[in-house]
């Protein structure tokens, strides 16, 4: 049984990460080397792209806007430009064009770099013909400038309250509502009530 | 515009989630506070009252504190993070 819950936290644990991994904003520093638009043909990787711009229909195929960069090491780092709009990650991004725009106006060469910090969540998977979505870029000075991730800082302070919050709700809970009931039962009921909380507790409970 | 109708009405019911948890969860607080007040009480009105009058007299007092209608900030504080959000992602 112990190994039942550890198992079954190690992969609540990793789910949660994922699900931080993804949806949090990043920052990578890049040389623009162009944009495009092009044609994208969703199949089961569908989940991993917005959907279409705010205020136009939707479909199975649509034009997607695309910033083609470089990274101070060589590499490229190829992102997505689409809207969020009103779903999920809750961006609210509704400027894709302008932000291809100012990518346009970005573009440099390697003799003659402009730097910049582009905010983007999601990854790039070459299996899955996944991108990270831009959401934004900012001119920065050089390769090797430090960014402080004020945004995660914030978000991910704001979600530890709100679980100390959650447990501390749940705690009164159990003390007020729920402990009151089994001690007015009577003996015969403990037995019964430790049976059946036992697969619960040993999941979810606490050392007593 | 229907995303944005979607967000709001999911939104609000959500919201209204919370805000009902966070209003029993408080309540129940500021009982426990006052039911303690009582037992530890020395001087002062606890000692020529039964607890129960005691706790009913607080929580009259509590259903009109600020600390009560505070709760309200539940509704208001997304409403603004979310427009500071639309804000700074794209009129920046």
């Amino acid at each position: 049984m112990r190994y039942v819950k550890w198992g079954f936290w190690a992969l609540v644990a990793i789910f949660v990460a994922l699900f931080l991994s993804y949806n949090l904003p990043r920052h990578d520093i890049v040389r623009v080397v162009g944009t495009e638009v092009r044609r994208v043909d969703f199949g089961e990787n569908s989940m991993f792209w917005a959907s279409a711009d705010v205020g136009s229909a939707s479909g199975t195929s649509r034009d997607v806007r695309f910033i083609n960069t470089v990274r101070p090491n060589g590499k490229t780092l190829v992102f997505r430009n689409e809207d969020t709009g009103w779903g999920w990650p809750p961006y609210f991004k509704l400027d894709s064009s302008d932000l291809q725009a100012q990518a346009e106006s970005l573009i440099s060469t390697k003799a003659d770099p402009i730097w910049v910090s582009i905010t983007r969540y999601g990854w790039r998977s070459r299996w899955l013909t996944i991108f990270p979505n831009a959401v934004g870029l900012k001119q920065v000075s050089g390769p090797d400038v430090r960014i402080i991730p004020w945004a995660n800082i914030i978000i991910l302070t704001l979600l530890v309250l709100l679980i100390l919050t959650i447990r501390a709700m749940w705690r009164q809970f159990r003390q007020r509502s729920i402990d009151p009931l089994f001690d007015d039962a009577s003996e015969a009921w403990d037995g019964a009530e430790e049976r059946a909380n036992g697969w619960f507790n040993k999941l979810f409970g606490r050392k007593r | 515009m229907f995303g944005f109708v979607r967000l709001a009405i999911f939104g609000f019911i959500g919201l209204s989630v919370i805000f009902v948890l966070v209003r029993i969860y408080a309540r129940s607080l500021r009982r426990e506070a006052l039911e303690d007040a009582w037992a530890e009480a020395r001087s002062g009105d606890a000692l020529y009252q039964t607890q129960e009058a005691y706790v009913a007299e607080g929580m009259r007092a509590y259903d009109k504190s600020l600390r009560r209608k505070l709760i309200w900030l539940v509704y208001v504080v997304p409403t603004v993070l979310v427009v500071a959000v639309i804000y700074l992602m794209n009129y920046t």
